[in-house]
């Protein structure tokens, strides 16, 4: 029987990282945050520089919403902001760019450019929709999500097809889709847990690092139906249950978009780091 | 070693009576096999065959009843390490502390709140399970006093946790007839636990932080012939209680330590981070969990996620094809179809419902599969969705014949328009936009 190498997961040379989940258009963000965080969500560098320096996040991964506007268009605007974003934080970027494939190329090769020399991780290739991300990607040494439905086989099949592309093993990063918690997160779950398992039984195509992050959260039924006063707490607890849970199953990196979650994950991963008081 | 079945079987009486409940020897032996039944049930096994089926049919993890009466359960009998390999069958149990020092006001709000505390979730029940009492007074009237008053105002499972058997014992004289569970035999203490565990049917958790010391422990219990163990690895940071809970889970469904095969108790109170450590031991192996402060938040989502991670892995949800309400829709109303995976159901539910619109929901039955696998397997068809569409009578439910799909079914939307003759507008590929297209729609953008 193969272990999950717990002992290794949470080594202290290697421990989960944290994301902090941004965006350059917070009119389609979960209202939540705006409710609970109206000044900092304005402007989407001072946002990524608050998560590095105040909330202790390891990477910013900044979805470029504004690209969902009706007949979006303005290109050079997305080098602009990930520019302002760049020159507000040193932490490593990722950068989610349209979900229309009509302007994907458009907006990842700018994400690409204006990125370069940066190495980002970009997102999201999907098996319908790789080509555009992978090309950018490629032209300018960057990583790329490679996001499949919560399925092993099909995150696998993505991986293929991704390296058909040119990409090298090195620059993938599995996102196997997390469901929130209570609509479907055990799925997600589970289906991280085989693909780390059979990476580490040796099947090369699975061994690539999985990122986590369950975009739904803040909107389940139960943060939304909440009362005020227990409301955000609610939602913290959907978050932190969440990512813990992921990293817990073999997630490398975990996605939250609250501050007070990031702080329970810290100190939960320090504790998950610390020596064993025996070897076992 | 696990025998296969067909090897159990040779080892069986062969006689069909029926009387170990199985209709057959053969499916007496399948069962067996699969750990899911007792070799004592059949009454014409010979010694020798009992003893080779004993010690290799059992379930790897001794199965147990905690509490008397309604609101017992059911803990152990798990065989895996991880849930995608089989299941996790018997989800670990809540119990609230209440230390004997508190109030009497502070012992009702307690006791009251396991019994009535209720989520319901996906036609499910979930609750808390039993009381923790501690004893912080040290002192044996006092236990017993708090003991009584817990029993005069609720019937629920009980742990009683002290290392003076004395003081447990005082307990005991006011619920030892509801087998409550003694935490905890040490070292020290564990020969006069045994006799109160023997004397009052009880479950007795064994407290040893070093584990390579615990199968002597619970090897000593056994011969003294306290039957029901559970183990308390005493672990007080979440890199331990990874480590420990999964090492001895992996050598007991390995059958490497039957010694370590019992269930595992987890006290929250001994960590820094108590909600991290609750959801921690709901993944990984814990069966009796001692919760000591509780807000409502960390309530919730350890009930949920202690209900996906006890769900059979192999049964997906899947939801019922035909038509739902979202709000109470009219003649008028959007008509959204999608897939019977319940993840893509609830989520775009929420979605819906989150929008304010009135409106339905056409659910196909693609057995399981989310949209995009269905459409990537050819589980989506036209074909398939003119019926669910015809069999929802919607033609007569709604006027304006249009049919809404997930964005990721876009490529069949031509097909389906011939199909059904119904107008098929393609909506967002994420739940999370149809709020915005509604908007749109709404405002006549969508044409
Ligand atoms: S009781 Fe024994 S002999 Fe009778 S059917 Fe069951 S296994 Fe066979």
């Amino acid at each position: 029987m193969v272990d999950l190498p717990i002992f290794l997961f949470f080594s202290e040379k290697n421990p989960p990282r944290i994301a902090l989940e941004i965006c350059d258009d917070i009119a389609f963000w979960p209202g939540l945050l705006k409710d609970n965080l109206p000044d900092i969500t304005a402007d989407v560098s001072e946002w990524a520089k608050k998560g590095e320096m105040e909330w202790g996040a390891d990477l910013i991964r900044v979805y470029l919403t504004s690209t969902k506007k009706k007949h979006f268009s303005d290109f050079p605007g997305i080098k602009k902001v990930i520019d302002e974003i760049l020159s507000g934080t040193t932490l490593p970027l990722i950068i989610e760019g349209s979900d229309s494939p009509e302007i994907d190329s458009d907006v990842f090769l700018n994400c690409g450019e204006a990125g370069s020399g940066e190495r980002l991780l970009l997102g999201t290739a999907e098996a319908d929709r790789y080509r555009s991300v992978a090309a950018a990607a490629i032209a300018y040494n960057h990583a790329v999500i490679a996001q499949s439905p919560i399925d092993i086989n099909l995150a696998k099949q993505l991986n293929i097809l991704l390296r058909e592309t040119g990409m090298p093993d090195n620059s993938i990063i599995i996102d196997s889709y997390t469901g929130a918690l209570g609509y479907g997160f055990e799925y997600s779950y589970s289906t991280i847990e085989r693909i780390r398992y059979a990476a580490l039984k040796g099947d090369d195509d699975l061994a690539m690092p999985i990122i986590s992050s369950a975009p739904d959260t803040l909107g389940v039924r139960e943060v939304r139906e909440s009362p005020p006063e227990t409301k955000y707490e609610t939602a913290i607890q959907w978050e932190f249950g969440t990512a813990l849970s992921s990293l817990v199953a073999g997630a490398s990196i975990v996605c939250v978009r609250l501050p007070e979650t990031i702080k329970l994950l810290k100190t939960a991963i320090i504790d998950l780091s610390s020596p064993s008081v025996e070897d076992i | 070693m696990a025998l296969k079945a067909l090897d159990i079987y040779k080892l069986l009486p062969k006689k069909n009576c029926k009387e170990c409940g199985d209709p057959t020897c053969l499916t007496f032996a399948m069962k067996l096999a699969s750990g899911k039944a007792d070799p004592d049930k059949c009454p014409y096994l010979d010694p020798q065959a009992k003893e080779v089926l004993g010690s290799s049919t059992k379930p790897p993890v001794k199965p147990m009843r905690i509490g008397v009466g309604e609101r017992s359960f059911r803990i152990g009998e798990e065989s895996c390490l991880y849930r995608h390999e089989k299941t996790f069958y018997h989800a670990p149990g809540f119990f609230l502390a209440l230390k004997d020092s508190s109030g009497e006001s502070q012992i009702s709000t307690i006791a009251n709140r396991v019994e009535k505390d209720l989520l319901v979730r996906a036609g499910q029940d979930l609750r808390l399970n039993g009381v923790a009492i501690i004893s912080d007074s040290k002192n044996p009237e006092t236990f017993g006093s708090v003991v009584k008053k817990v029993e005069e105002l609720v019937s629920l499972p009980e742990i009683l946790i002290s290392n003076d058997p004395k003081i447990v014992e005082a307990g005991l004289t006011y619920c030892g007839s509801y087998h409550p569970v003694i935490h905890a035999a040490t070292r020290e203490n564990y020969p006069e636990m045994c006799r109160l565990a023997l004397k009052f049917g009880c479950r007795l958790i064994i407290s040893e932080g070093d584990i390579t010391k615990i199968p002597e422990l619970v090897n000593e219990c056994v011969k003294i012939g306290v039957p029901d163990l559970i183990l308390d690895p005493c672990v007080d940071n979440l890199s331990d209680c990874l480590k420990k809970f999964t090492v001895i889970r992996k050598k007991a469904v390995t059958r490497e330590d039957a010694s370590l095969g019992y269930p595992l108790y987890l006290d929250t109170g001994r960590f820094k981070d108590r909600s991290g450590s609750l959801y921690l031991g709901i993944l990984k192996y814990a069966s009796l969990i001692v919760i000591h402060d509780l807000p409502e938040p960390v309530e919730k989502a350890a009930l949920t996620l202690r209900q996906g991670i006890y769900t059979d892995p192999q049964r997906p949800i899947q939801m019922e094809p035909g038509l739902y309400k979202i709000g109470e829709p009219g003649k008028d109303s959007p008509v959204f179809m999608t897939v019977n995976f319940s993840l893509t159901f609830f989520t775009l539910q929420g979605y819906l419902e989150s929008s304010g619109v009135s409106c339905y929901m056409l659910i196909v039955d693609t057995e399981g599969l989310s949209v995009l696998t269905a459409v990537a397997a050819g589980k989506l068809t036209d074909t398939l969705v003119n019926e669910t569409l015809k069999k929802a009578d919607l033609a007569n439910i709604v006027s304006h014949h249009t049919l809404i799909i997930p964005g990721y079914a876009a490529p069949i939307s031509g097909k389906l328009e011939d199909e059904t003759g119904w107008k098929i507008l393609v909506g967002p590929r994420d739940a999370a936009e149809v709020g915005t297209f509604l908007e749109s729609l709404q405002s006549g953008e969508t044409k």
